[in-house]
């Protein structure tokens, strides 16, 4: 994988990489990369599942509840004013 | 120094724990990705560094409920993320037969406590062999149930549609007792509602079949113990046979595949607001925040996944990688569902080698260790419940042999570990002065 498709795949991914590690990221994601392609050997099945089980909907009843106390949550975050802390928008 | 903190200062199985006297019906650990009010819950992550979950995982709280006292939260690679847990961000456990080899991993902490520690009940997390592995080079027990049978609620999520909680200890008869205890439906994990019951009595295992491709590229220290192993299931008065699985060689691609993708997207939540670290520079805007944060506590595995999942979901690869192993994945569960019309289960050996060196391992490269999976790799993308039971010590280190069986149909597994119990020596580690 050449080093510009694992800058871009880094810059998706929120990563900020070293040129060290562009390299390196780079030459294993080529070795895996290689040995994956056997996978184009192989049909596969017409339908695809996203899970390996037959998973269905389970809806329990719409009513309101409280779980976990708010206040309980904020407590492992940094927070203003009962806010959420974040970086800047812009 | 107390005795526990004495043994965890030598094998580092614990990232947190507690020495106070137990108080409980019986004394249980958790990995580290299971979430406790108690004990920090990082994943072996440092991007978690810090983070007091307000409630308990699932499991947890069954156990808890069912007089279970919680002992503390055991190593593993960053979010199950290795073969070895070599991965951690908090120390690498030890294997309690050799210093200088690897647990297994990623649950590594969780069997090196079932090993080391007596009358002890670990839980762990499987998402590609991660129970199975550390239980064959630790020498004991170990069941990863069928996806879905636990409920994943309160599990910091690897590849959320791979992960599965299961158990690990010395003595076959607690994979049964402890699974029953937290298995179940739960209204916060959907996937656990579609189960059915676990009889009351476990069937007994009457025939197996040895995949001829699963036992190619074996060790031969774990060849002779493998063959000897089916010796003994078969005066067992268990039928063996061998049968030909030629998609099983498509699972190690295909799991990695959809695993990473699946990573790269549950690890998108991890950005320095909200959990763990938060130490990042709020100044910065919104994208520069987060790139800095996640590229200062990701390890190099996680990222090395993080890139790997985020290029395989990527426009104009998706179809290639993705949404191919996806297919593939039902390819190799239809195999499966073709061999159990004749037999209970597969067995195979769990692990293709003897735990190996630290220092083995650093010579070896990330396709190296992907390919070290390639035995616990199936049943784990199919979602098929799996154990694996000690079978032998070859240079004293053990081997381990896996059994697969249906989905739904661990009771299969159980009955055989108690009946493989009482005709095997286990010799457990002498734990260091």
């Amino acid at each position: 994988m050449d080093k510009e498709i694992v800058e871009r795949v880094a810059r998706i991914a929120h990563l900020d990489l070293t040129e060290e590690e562009l390299e390196r990221y780079g030459e294993d994601l080529s070795e895996i990369l290689e040995y994956f392609q056997m996978l184009d050997e192989i049909p596969g099945e017409d339908t695809l599942g996203f899970n390996p089980i037959i998973v269905a909907d389970v809806l329990r009843e719409d009513e309101p509840r409280m779980d976990i106390e708010p206040e309980e949550i904020l407590k492992g975050m940094k927070t203003y004013e009962g806010y959420v802390r974040g970086p800047r928008l812009s | 120094m107390t005795d526990l903190k004495r043994i965890n200062d030598i094998y580092e199985m614990y990232t947190s724990f507690t020495d106070a006297e137990p108080n409980g019906k019986f004394t249980f650990s958790a990995k580290d990705n299971l979430t406790s009010i108690d004990f920090e819950s990082c994943a072996g992550s440092k991007i978690l560094s810090g983070y007091r979950p307000p409630f308990d995982a699932t499991p947890i709280k069954k156990m808890r409920e069912a007089g279970g006292f919680l002992q503390g939260k055991t190593n593993m690679d960053e979010f199950g993320f290795g073969t070895f847990s070599a991965n951690s961000g908090f120390g690498i456990p030890k294997n309690p037969y050799d210093l200088n080899r690897s647990c297994g991993g990623s649950s590594g902490g969780a069997a090196c406590a079932a090993a080391v520690l007596e009358d002890h009940v670990a839980l762990g997390v499987s998402t590609g062999g991660s129970i199975v592995c550390p239980a064959s080079f630790c020498g004991v027990y170990g069941i990863a149930p069928s996806y879905g049978r636990v409920s994943r609620y309160g599990l910091i999520d690897y590849a959320n549609s791979l992960d599965k909680v299961g158990v690990l200890s010395a003595k076959a008869a607690d994979l049964g007792k402890y699974l029953r205890i937290i298995a179940g439906k739960d209204e916060h994990d959907p996937t656990s509602c579609v189960q059915p019951d676990m009889p009351e009595k476990d069937r007994a295992m009457k025939s197996v079949a040895v995949p001829k491709e699963a036992i190619e590229g074996i060790s031969d220290k774990v060849m002779t113990h493998f063959e000897a192993s089916l010796e003994s299931l078969r005066s067992m008065g268990i039928d063996v046979e061998y049968v030909d699985m030629p998609v099983l060689k498509y699972a190690m691609p295909a799991y990695y595949v959809i695993a990473a993708s699946e990573a790269s997207t549950n690890l998108a939540r991890f950005c320095g607001m909200r959990y763990g670290q938060q130490d990042g520079d709020l100044s910065l805007g919104f994208d520069a925040y987060f790139t800095s944060f996640r590229s200062k506590y990701f390890g190099d595995e996680a990222k090395r996944r993080i890139l790997l999942g985020t290029f395989t979901r990527m426009v104009g690869y998706a179809d290639r990688y993705y949404n191919k192993a996806l297919r593939v994945r039902e390819s190799i569960i239809q195999e499966y569902k073709k061999v159990f019309t004749n037999c209970d289960a597969v067995v195979t050996p769990t692990m293709p080698f003897i735990s190996p060196r630290f220092d083995e391992i650093a010579n070896m490269s990330a396709l190296d260790v992907y390919k070290a999976d390639f035995l616990t790799i199936p049943p784990n993308l199919t979602g098929m419940p799996h154990m694996s039971v000690p079978c032998g010590y070859s240079d004293g280190m053990p081997v381990g042999l896996m059994f697969t069986s249906d989905h739904w149909n661990e009771d299969v597994l159980l009955s055989a570990a108690v009946e493989w119990e009482k005709g095997f020596e286990m010799k457990r580690p002498e734990v260091k002065a």
